[in-house]
């Protein structure tokens, strides 16, 4: 009974089930709030997206911004897997995983002996690279209005089959990815493999003294960030039915870093899932009142940056590691008196 | 092969107007070693405030604004490409003045607070302006079309391309003739020591900033009346500018001139060939390059490798 618990205890934890459970009751609450279930889905596809994206920037301190590369790649390939191909669900997810994971793969072995400032500034040149070329090949990929009627294809489980054209539907799919994507990260960060990327985040030449093939590591982070960027990008381009250039240019590859900086990503492996919540619950609730509440947002980026590295979840883990919330609460009980 | 010439001219002038975007970027790298994403948005807050200088919005300025409105185009477009660029470089000094807290952390901090500013300029820009097109005067006597040995070319190009030229050589001149070019170098170089000789470095680096902001803002005005006005035109300005400073090798003035040249040409001549492609022979040049060379075509060993 012992050994089972322990075999469990290293794929899940406590956290993880209540981050679960809460996004599984999402779509019967989220309407109540004034929100809408389409909603739900984009929040769960940044999330996979945001969490391959820590696995660089959180676990092996690389700060990519040309991401977005990435997430357009697996949703023009699930697209024109669609489109081209034949229809199917699993086959196309697949070939856009891979169709990412082979472009980051190439583009990791021209990063991975770059390190700080000189890795970010590559990152945006490869970024660009494949953006210009989504945004003039139209043959391919229809230039700047992008693959448009990309269907949902029905997921087919041995016999039966489910369709995803609503968005509950959909979301479910999207959550259950979520949820795969999860264990096998969480699993990675724990893993001598985890461990050897944050090596490498607090001292890369100490670590390649040690005697880990540096190089090697940080490719494989790579490429494994830019496969699941790919997943979340097949995601979407079921979710928007239509891939374009947009998700991949400099601007939206700047957002995804902005997200993961915001939630914590540094400091906890739940930094991307909260900076995600944070973006597009500012996107919709701020957005209703300002135009330009791109602006507020980037406000609190550059304040979260000056003061507050660490992100939300950094703040949290000040906040309940110092007892500062006995304080507030003693603070409370002062004010009754 | 006489067809080529005039594409080769035409990326030449180019060479030079991108030389002229990286130089304040170069700046700012050189001394501070910071990567200055905000650079493309001061450069558009450049060209806006000019905008402002040059036909200033009448309901809010009134009787003013519109004896202003009076006087010759000229006079005013002389005036905004005067003080226009000090207004960016106030900007630019505040700007500095919030980065100092990610001073002596890691170098991505700087990147990502300067994203931020980026942002924040940009939408600031669209909340005051409006986010349509604008376009920005320039006097008649820069404008039109001139015939230079049997080609037509537009003779603002001709006027730009001697701005950014003219420019190059002033800050050549105050980097490497003027004491204070010195102090900034001999900054860029071994700050530390620099501080030990008693010379206030934060205030060198608040006016390294403002230089650097200042060139960005007239870079904008001297290159919005090509590219149009709009409130993201900065990320064309910023992508090159960081390019040609890779591709040239971060700290060398000389290298920066070099870099914006050769992605001008770069442009240009593909341009002759596949006009819709031509934009990307700048990124393949600087893969090939740095592939290559890792500190650029004439970079030193860098703090910014570390």
């Amino acid at each position: 009974m012992d050994a089972l618990q322990a075999i469990v205890g290293r794929w899940v934890s406590r956290e993880m089930l209540l981050f679960l459970l809460v996004l599984v009751t999402l779509p019967i609450w989220i309407e109540p709030f004034g929100l809408y279930q389409y909603l739900g889905v984009e929040i769960v596809i940044w999330m996979i997206y945001g969490f391959g994206f820590n696995l660089l920037l959180g676990y092996s301190g690389l700060p990519s911004f040309g991401h977005g590369a990435f997430f357009g790649i697996g949703a023009y390939a699930f697209g024109l897997f669609q489109v081209q191909i034949f229809e199917n669900l699993l086959l196309g997810i697949m070939g856009a995983v891979a169709a990412s994971f082979v472009a980051g793969a190439i583009v990791a072995c021209f990063l991975s002996h770059r390190r700080g400032i000189y890795f970010a500034l590559m990152t945006i040149a490869f970024g660009q690279v494949f953006w210009f070329i989504a945004i003039k090949w139209h043959a391919l990929t229809g230039g700047e209005d992008g693959l448009l009627n990309i269907p949902r294809p029905a997921l087919e489980v041995a016999v039966t089959s489910v369709g995803l054209g609503s968005n509950v539907a959909l979301f479910y799919f999207a959550l259950s990815v979520l949820a795969v994507v999860i264990v096998v990260l969480w699993r990675l960060v724990h893993s001598p493999f985890g461990k050897v990327l944050q090596a490498i985040r607090q001292n890369e030449t100490r670590a390649r003294f040690v005697g880990y093939n540096v190089w090697l590591f940080k490719w494989a982070a790579f490429s494994l960030s830019a496969a699941i960027a790919g997943l979340a990008g097949s995601l979407f381009s079921m979710a928007q039915q239509s891939a374009y250039p947009d998700v991949m240019s400099l601007h939206a590859s700047g957002i995804i870093v902005m997200m993961t900086l915001i939630g914590g990503g540094f400091v906890s492996f739940w930094g991307p899932a909260i900076g995600v919540a944070v973006y597009f619950l500012a996107r919709d609730v701020l957005g209703t009142m300002t135009e330009t509440w791109l602006l507020w947002f980037g406000l609190l980026f550059v304040l979260v940056v000056l003061f507050k590295p660490e992100g939300i979840a950094g703040a949290w883990q000040q906040y309940v590691g110092t007892g500062s919330h006995r304080r507030v609460a003693s603070l409370f009980r002062l004010g009754r008196k | 092969m006489s067809q080529i010439i005039p594409h080769i001219l035409n990326g030449l002038s180019l060479g030079l107007l991108f030389a002229l975007i990286a130089l304040g970027f170069m700046l700012i790298v050189g001394v501070m070693e910071l990567i200055n994403l905000a650079h493309g948005s001061l450069f558009a807050l450049g060209a806006y405030f000019a905008m402002m200088i040059i036909s200033p919005n009448l309901v809010w300025t009134g009787a003013v604004g519109e004896f202003w409105q009076a006087v010759p185009l000229s006079l005013r477009y002389g005036l905004a490409i005067l003080v226009a660029p000090v207004m960016v470089a106030v900007v630019g000094m505040g700007l500095e003045f919030c980065m100092r807290r990610t001073y002596g952390k890691k170098a991505e901090y700087g990147l990502l607070m300067t994203f931020g500013a980026a942002l924040v300029i940009e939408e600031a820009i669209r909340l005051v302006w409006g986010p349509s097109e604008q376009y920005l005067q320039v006097p008649q006597a820069i404008s039109g079309a001139v015939l230079f040995a049997g080609l037509i070319y537009s003779k603002y190009k001709l006027f730009a391309a001697l701005f950014a030229a003219g420019a190059i050589v002033l800050v050549w001149f105050f980097l490497e003739r003027t004491p204070y070019g010195a102090i900034i170098k001999a900054g860029a170089h071994d700050s530390e020591m620099v501080r030990a000789l008693g010379i206030n470095l934060s205030r060198l680096r608040l006016l390294v900033f403002g230089l650097g902001a200042g060139l960005a803002g007239f870079a904008g005005i001297v290159l919005t009346p090509i590219w149009g006005l709009r409130p993201h035109v900065g990320i064309d300005a910023v992508i090159p500018a960081f390019l040609i400073i890779v591709l040239g090798g971060v700290g060398s003035f000389w290298g920066a001139v070099a870099g914006g040249i050769l992605v001008g040409l770069a442009v240009g001549i593909t341009g002759a060939y596949a006009s819709e492609w031509s934009l990307l022979s700048m990124y393949l040049l600087l893969i090939a390059v740095v592939s290559v060379r890792a500190r650029g075509l004439l970079g030193k060993k860098s703090a910014l490798e570390a």
